[in-house]
């Protein structure tokens, strides 16, 4: 359809007496068609005098009353629905802030308890972890001085000047016993004891070497396990690498310049 | 009223009263229908006064445009069309009116009136049929037995020779 099929429409439109399809037609024109959407109410107008063909007619004078009063509740309705949101701001709002404060304060609590638990708990395994991690440190230490040990010891027997010498015990620990190995080009050596007595507090055993016509010569402090065992690696002064006799002796635990307390452990001289 | 003032209900209820209720008895034929009718015009005139723009159009339209509509929508839900048609063959008598109802007329009825009596009697009809029993050009076609184009011609017709007519009367109507 084209515009001017509509605009004849206008007159039937405004009497509400085209027929469905049309009417749906004519509507979907009128959002497009500035036009026709401005003659739509002079026809309207038009159509509305039509009314002054009915006979005018009163209706009873209870009808009047009948609508003002009908109309009358929703004044009333809307003049308590303005009084409404004061009362409200008044009762309803602080108390809704007092259960929203409340829950928040119970939630802030929670979430307190909660981190403190948290980090607590945490702190725990932290520690946990911590005191592991050093004990497998420890062990990785010690086992790696073992493997340094057995490598040396190893690298000590393999070598063409190694020498190895047997320690007895003396009087004052007669089951120890212990076993130096030396090289006797590069002084390289290796202590092992077995069965020395634990030194007691304050105090530590002392490697010396003592060459033929020299004093002692102080070589490492340590001290032993439980079962009496220790691994000393030290170096072996030139001078006692020809011809010497190797002592162990309790000293204070930082050591002695010379010998002062007894011999423990001795190679034959 | 758009301010939601009682008295203002109460005064376009005094002023509109005649019009839209003889309206609504013309389309239903029945006053105590016709009241409840009235009624309910009046309450939705009065929740939707804000809806009305003075500017866009006037109060008398949207008034009647709502009662009729009202009307309409009731004699559509009570299937009376029929007893309505019967009525509405009796037309003459609406359209000359009677001397007691002349009196309840106002200035700008009897000026439409005029106008509507000058179109001829087959206009007037075709256009009396669609805005008092609310039917479609089709419907008016199969209720005078006459083919659809017929029907279309008269109410174009009818409504431009109304339009022409009451412009010359109402000057300052949009």
């Amino acid at each position: 359809m084209v515009h001017e099929d509509y605009k004849e429409m206008l007159a039937p439109q405004a009497l509400d007496a085209l027929d469905p399809t049309d009417a749906r037609a004519f509507e979907d024109h009128l959002s497009g068609c500035a036009e026709c959407r401005a003659e739509v109410a002079d026809w309207r107008d038009t159509a509305s005098l039509l009314a002054h063909m009915a006979t005018p007619a009163a209706p009873s004078d209870a009808l009047r009353a009948r609508i003002l009063s009908a109309a009358k509740p929703t004044t009333e309705r809307s003049a308590r629905v303005v009084q409404m949101p004061p009362r409200r701001s008044s009762n309803l709002w602080p108390a809704l802030l007092k259960i929203a404060a409340a829950v928040a304060f119970v939630a802030l609590i929670g979430g307190v308890l909660w981190l403190w638990r948290r980090d607590v708990t945490s702190r725990r395994e932290i520690a946990r972890l911590t005191r592991e991690v050093a004990t497998q440190q420890r062990e990785l230490a010690r086992s790696r001085d073992a493997l340094a040990h057995q490598r040396d010891l190893v690298a000590l027997l393999s070598s063409a000047n190694a020498k190895k010498m047997e320690l007895t015990g003396t009087a004052a620990a007669q089951k120890a016993r212990g076993t130096f190995v030396f090289d006797q080009q590069t002084g390289s050596a290796m202590l092992m004891t077995d069965a020395l007595p634990a030194a007691p507090a304050g105090m530590a055993y002392e490697l010396w070497f003592i060459p033929k016509g020299h004093l002692p010569m102080a070589g490492k402090v340590f001290s032993v396990d439980a079962s009496g065992r220790a691994t000393v690696s030290d170096l072996m002064p030139p001078e006692a690498r020809e011809k010497a006799v190797i002592a162990i002796t309790l000293e204070p635990k930082h050591g002695s310049a010379q010998p002062t307390g007894a011999i423990y452990l001795s190679s034959p001289s | 009223m758009a301010r939601g003032d009682e008295a203002a209900l109460a005064a376009c209820y005094d002023r509109y009263r005649l019009i839209l209720f003889g309206l609504i008895v013309r389309i239903l034929n029945d006053r105590a229908e016709a009241e409840d009718v009235l009624q309910e015009t009046f309450l939705q005139v009065w929740r939707r006064a804000n809806d009305f723009d003075e500017n866009r159009g006037r109060a008398f339209t949207w008034l009647v445009t709502i009662a009729r509509s009202r009307a309409l929508d009731r004699l559509r839900s009570h299937g009376s069309r029929e007893r309505i048609a019967a009525e509405a063959a009796a037309e003459p008598r609406d359209v000359m009116g009677d001397a007691s109802a002349e009196t309840l007329r106002s200035e700008e009825a009897v000026v439409v009136r005029r106008a509507l009596i000058e179109l001829p009697e087959e206009q007037q009809r075709a256009l009396l049929l669609a805005y008092f029993e609310g039917l479609t050009q089709t419907e008016i076609a199969t209720r005078l037995g006459i083919p659809l184009g017929t029907v279309k011609t008269r109410v174009r017709s009818g409504m431009i020779r109304l339009r022409e007519l009451l412009r010359d009367q109402f000057p300052g109507r949009r």
